[in-house]
């Protein structure tokens, strides 16, 4: 068995991470543009105004710019997982290839396909038929999405399999518990609406550009008007979500919830404070300062006033038991493999629970093997795993925060910008507009603060509770794994630089037809100017 | 005959509709939520769209008077 190299995994993470945020920044605003051409459309063949038909073309012409950048950073991905990561695919493959198959279905044959009918489609078709089209690629998009989040849950809440100890394989069982799983869902929608959140603040931003230049003001007017609108209800819904998802990590990842929270010890409730700001220092356990809001923490996270949480050090002495449980189940599969006894089954099935937990306790083995750990060694191995458990608690807590804190921003933005637009008393607050402009990039930074807290979170495990990341990783050697990263780093930050040409030239030269709509409201917006 | 499949169709759709909600609503609450709120999302969007065409109309029909 070769020897786990702690450098090749890091690196490993790190080149997953990285090629995942950037891939990252393209997918929000595709989710969420798509459904907001569906609606400029929708308000084109229903009044058949010719303003918002140019709307859906020139914001569609960004979306086309985004999607195919969007689309060009995520193939990689998928073939990380047998390069990379080959141990997790050998042991979780059953479960992960299936959403994932999927997936590459939705984007590459429902998504592209209609995509090209929706940019060539618009003198072949009649009004209603590209319209159906417009909600199919939003559909897809979104679809798409939906079965990469399948496939995600499955890894924080493994559902519907069980671990095959002839194959050493997690084997699929169920389809629906894999679709319906709780994390799934709420992670879709989550991740879904925070790209609404992400498109209706672009497009808002790209509009107050305009409307402080006073160009394209009608085009303008009416995009802010929609986008303000679309962006306050996905804030709420990505909100409410957000709790559905802290509820769910209470319920299912204690270690998560307890990081996010800054809780060293189990909460006093219903004192306990939601810790605004600290200093986590996850080697000492402990938190140099803290400044936290009484009486809110047990009720965001529990939905009661008297249920406690449970903090990281009680959940460390937790593990304990289930980490010598965890060595027995490892020891008894390794018997039965080599001798197929009933007993060693038996003793298997009696403690196959916390078999990831005997994995996690590889690292402090001798030789990296479990089965070798000496009668005397057990405890010591036993105390230098129960930290392990942990994720970087530095880390969880603070990429939470500023999605919280960017959360709330969005939401009183939002709300500014739907009263003012109501109100027609856009361009007498300038400031307000130039806000809403520079915000433009605060929403992908939100989501991608949200997934570091997700995956960040999840550590030590690839599956939680299953497996754990350190033995998930291929065994390349170092000089390929700096190589590869360098090389994506390079073609990634190519892809960005692309990107931002693209969207900023075309943003500069704004929609085509502009002038013609201009003038069909003159009276409303030179008031509205003034 | 016409209006006769049309009526057929919209009954077929709202049967479909009907069972999406049942199963969906019960296996899966937060898509059938995802899907709900997207739909109001669209069209308070563009209800937004109307009311800045409706309130355009009323300002040029106030300045003419």
């Amino acid at each position: 068995m070769d020897l786990i190299n702690p450098t090749v995994v890091d690196l490993s993470r790190f080149q997953f991470a990285l090629t995942a945020l950037y891939h990252f920044m393209f997918v929000p605003l595709t989710l969420g543009l798509t459904f907001m051409l569906a609606a400029m459309e929708t308000v084109y063949v229903v009044t058949g105004k010719q303003v918002y038909k140019e709307m859906a073309l020139f914001w569609g012409k960004l979306f086309g710019i985004n999607f195919a950048l969007g689309v060009a950073t995520g193939l990689t991905m998928e073939f990380e997982f047998g390069t990379n990561w080959s141990m997790y695919s050998r042991f979780f493959g059953d479960m992960f290839g299936t959403p994932l198959a999927i997936e590459g279905l939705m984007a590459f044959f429902m998504e592209s396909t209609f995509v090209g009918l929706m940019f060539f489609g618009w003198d072949r078709l009649s009004k209603p038929a590209h319209l159906a089209i417009t909600y199919l690629v939003a559909l897809g998009s979104n679809l798409s999405a939906l079965w990469i989040l399948v496939a995600n849950a499955s890894m924080n809440m493994p559902n519907g399999a069980h671990f095959d100890p002839e194959t050493l394989r997690m084997t699929f069982d169920s389809f629906v518990g894999v679709v319906f799983n709780p994390d799934a869902q709420a992670k879709f929608v989550h991740t879904s609406v925070a790209g609404y959140v992400a498109a209706s603040l672009f497009v808002m931003g790209i509009s107050a550009f305009y409307l402080l230049r006073g160009e394209h003001r009608a085009f303008a007017a009416r995009s802010f008007r929609m986008a303000a609108l679309f962006g306050i209800f996905s804030t709420v819904a990505v909100i409410t979500l957000g709790d559905v998802l802290g509820r769910l990590d209470y319920e299912h990842q204690p270690t998560k919830i307890a990081a996010i929270e800054g809780l060293w010890h189990t909460s006093k409730p219903p004192y306990e404070p939601w810790i605004v700001a600290a200093l986590p220092n996850d080697e000492k356990q402990e938190s140099s300062f803290e400044i936290g809001v009484p009486f809110v923490l047990t009720p965001l996270i529990t939905h009661s006033f008297n249920t406690p949480i449970t903090g990281m050090i009680e959940l460390e002495d937790a593990a304990a038991p289930r980490i010598a449980s965890g060595i027995k189940a490892i020891s008894a599969l390794r018997r039965y493999e080599e001798n197929h006894l009933a007993a060693d089954l038996e003793e298997f099935h009696a403690n196959q629970n916390d078999m990831g937990y005997g994995l996690l306790a590889t690292r402090h083995a001798p030789n990296q093997d479990v089965t070798a750990i000496p009668p005397e060694q057990l405890q010591t191995v036993i105390d230098q795993t129960k930290p392990d458990i942990l994720p970087n608690v530095f880390v969880t807590f603070w990429s939470f925060r500023f999605m919280v804190f960017l959360g709330v921003f969005f939401f009183v933005l939002f709300a500014m910008a739907s009263y003012l637009s109501l109100k027609n008393q856009l361009e007498r607050n300038p400031l307000f507009l130039k806000l809403c402009m520079w915000s433009i990039p605060l929403p992908i930074l939100a989501t991608e603060f949200g997934w570091i807290t997700a995956e960040a979170g999840r550590q030590p495990w690839t599956v939680f509770d299953r497996l754990p990341t350190f033995m998930s990783a291929s065994t390349h050697s170092v000089s390929y794994m700096v190589f590869s990263l360098a090389g994506f780093t390079v073609l990634y930050s190519i892809f960005i630089a692309v990107e931002l040409y693209l969207m900023f030239k075309f943003a500069r030269l704004g929609p085509e037809a502009h002038d013609q709509h201009d003038n069909a409201d003159p009276v409303h917006l030179s008031v509205v100017a003034h | 005959m016409i209006i006769l499949l049309r009526c057929a169709g919209l009954g077929l759709a709202l049967v479909v509709a009907l069972l999406f909600a049942v199963f969906v609503g019960d296996q899966g609450p937060w898509y059938f939520a995802w899907a709900v709120g997207t739909v109001m999302i669209i069209l308070v969007a563009a209800a937004g769209a109307v009311l800045f065409d409706a309130q355009s109309a009323q300002h040029t029909a106030e300045e003419e008077f």
